[in-house]
């Protein structure tokens, strides 16, 4: 079909969006556009998720951090950002999606607010409720394995990560 | 402003992980509402992470009988005490406590609010909660629940003036969502902007309050050191 004139375009926002969760999550980028769809539908209605039109036009996700860029209607920014923050699981796994910042173009959005995704440290001797344990480091943060009852996020401070 | 979590053990991230996440997120401090105690240390925590930490705690009140010595108790260790009720009669009961700063969650697990129960929160300072898991973490029915719960809540607080917080109820920093994103969902479900950013807020003069009357310089309300007193 031939483009709209360039004046009866929608016009659109970006939201940069930071994703975390769990370090074993596997996240595709269809589970997460699926969530986003379903969580807007479910608190906007089907209007409303018509209206704000929210799509993940780029994405990555690695050892439980991604990054995305949804685009929304300009004008539903709001509504948008209300939706992201009902993305509390993607396939039962849990996570958390903030909004780091909106541009009005995906390479502003892009260069602001988007910066690559770390590798994190793997440790087995993180000394956690006196246990030596599997972990995941990054910077500060420490992800600690829970035994059968998951992951509890922790801080390098609240464990020995060097055998201390 | 401030949000009020629950930490490991009761929840899956640590205190100062938690605090971490909510200074990245935008607020200024957290309140540790756990229902028993925690090893962590306010103050140090508070100053590797620039969140402020507040000692908080949660009462369960399943009967009235041991429930009073319960809330004073905790309140000698605690600057802000919350207490959830598993009625409507005891939410009555929590909201006449004087000693007690928060009702939470005063419409989830079977809990229900009227008119008497909002005016004796307001009568007795009690500040009710207008708990936002439920919408941000549910689905289906129960989350049909809790927005009928909160829209109830919501219409009586504002009749009657009532006093009350706003938290997400985060027990993960998976949970934490930003002040500005509780503002959109508030949106979106009925609540203005300033209400939300009122209840997120009051979490903040709470604390204030209850660590100045914690402090050796008080001495009853009304009255303060006079500036002639000298120290022996």
């Amino acid at each position: 079909m031939k483009h709209l004139p360039k004046h009866v375009r929608p016009r659109w926002r970006y939201l940069a969006v930071g994703i975390e969760a769990w370090p074993d999550a596997g996240i595709e980028r269809s589970d997460f556009q699926r969530a986003l769809w379903f969580a807007a539908g479910n608190l906007l209605g089907d209007p409303g998720s018509a209206d704000a039109g929210v799509r993940v036009v780029a994405y990555s996700f690695r050892d439980g951090r991604g990054e995305a860029l949804v685009r929304a209607r300009r004008g539903t920014v709001s509504r948008a950002r209300a939706a992201v923050a009902c993305v509390s699981a993607v396939r039962e796994h849990p996570v958390r999606v903030c909004v780091r910042g909106v541009s009005g173009t995906m390479r502003a959005a892009r260069e602001r607010y988007l910066d690559g995704l770390d590798t994190p440290e793997r440790r087995s001797d993180v000394a956690f409720d006196g246990d030596a344990r599997d972990g995941v480091c990054r910077g500060e943060n420490v992800d600690v394995v829970a035994g059968d009852d998951g992951w509890v996020g922790a801080r390098r401070r609240d464990c020995g990560t060097d055998g201390e | 402003m401030y949000e009020a979590v629950c930490a490991h053990p009761d929840g899956d991230s640590t205190v100062a992980r938690l605090a971490a996440t909510a200074a990245s997120a935008g607020y200024d401090g957290i309140v540790v509402r756990n229902w028993g105690a925690t090893s962590a240390d306010p103050d140090a925590v508070g100053a590797d992470t620039g969140a402020d930490v507040v000692r908080g705690t949660t009462v369960s009140v399943t009967d009235r009988a041991g429930a009073s010595e319960r809330i004073r108790r905790r309140r000698e260790n605690a600057v802000v005490v919350a207490a959830r009720a598993s009625s409507p009669s005891l939410n009555r009961f929590v909201a006449e406590s004087e000693r007690v700063d928060v009702l939470a969650a005063p419409m989830a697990d079977g809990g229900d609010v009227n008119h008497v129960i909002v005016k004796a929160a307001r009568t007795h300072g009690v500040r009710l909660e207008f708990d936002f898991a439920g919408v941000l973490r549910a689905s289906g029915g129960d989350r049909v629940q809790a927005l009928r719960g909160l829209r109830k809540l919501r219409e009586l607080v504002e009749h009657y003036d009532a006093p009350f917080v706003v938290s997400g109820r985060p027990a993960s920093h998976l949970h934490v969502r930003s002040p500005r994103e509780l503002v959109a969902v508030g949106a979106e479900i009925g609540f203005t902007d300033a209400q939300v950013r009122a209840g997120l807020r009051e979490w903040t003069h709470l604390a204030a309050r209850n660590r100045r009357r914690l402090s050796a310089e008080f001495i009853a309300p009304g009255v303060k050191r006079g500036r002639y007193e000298e120290d022996p």
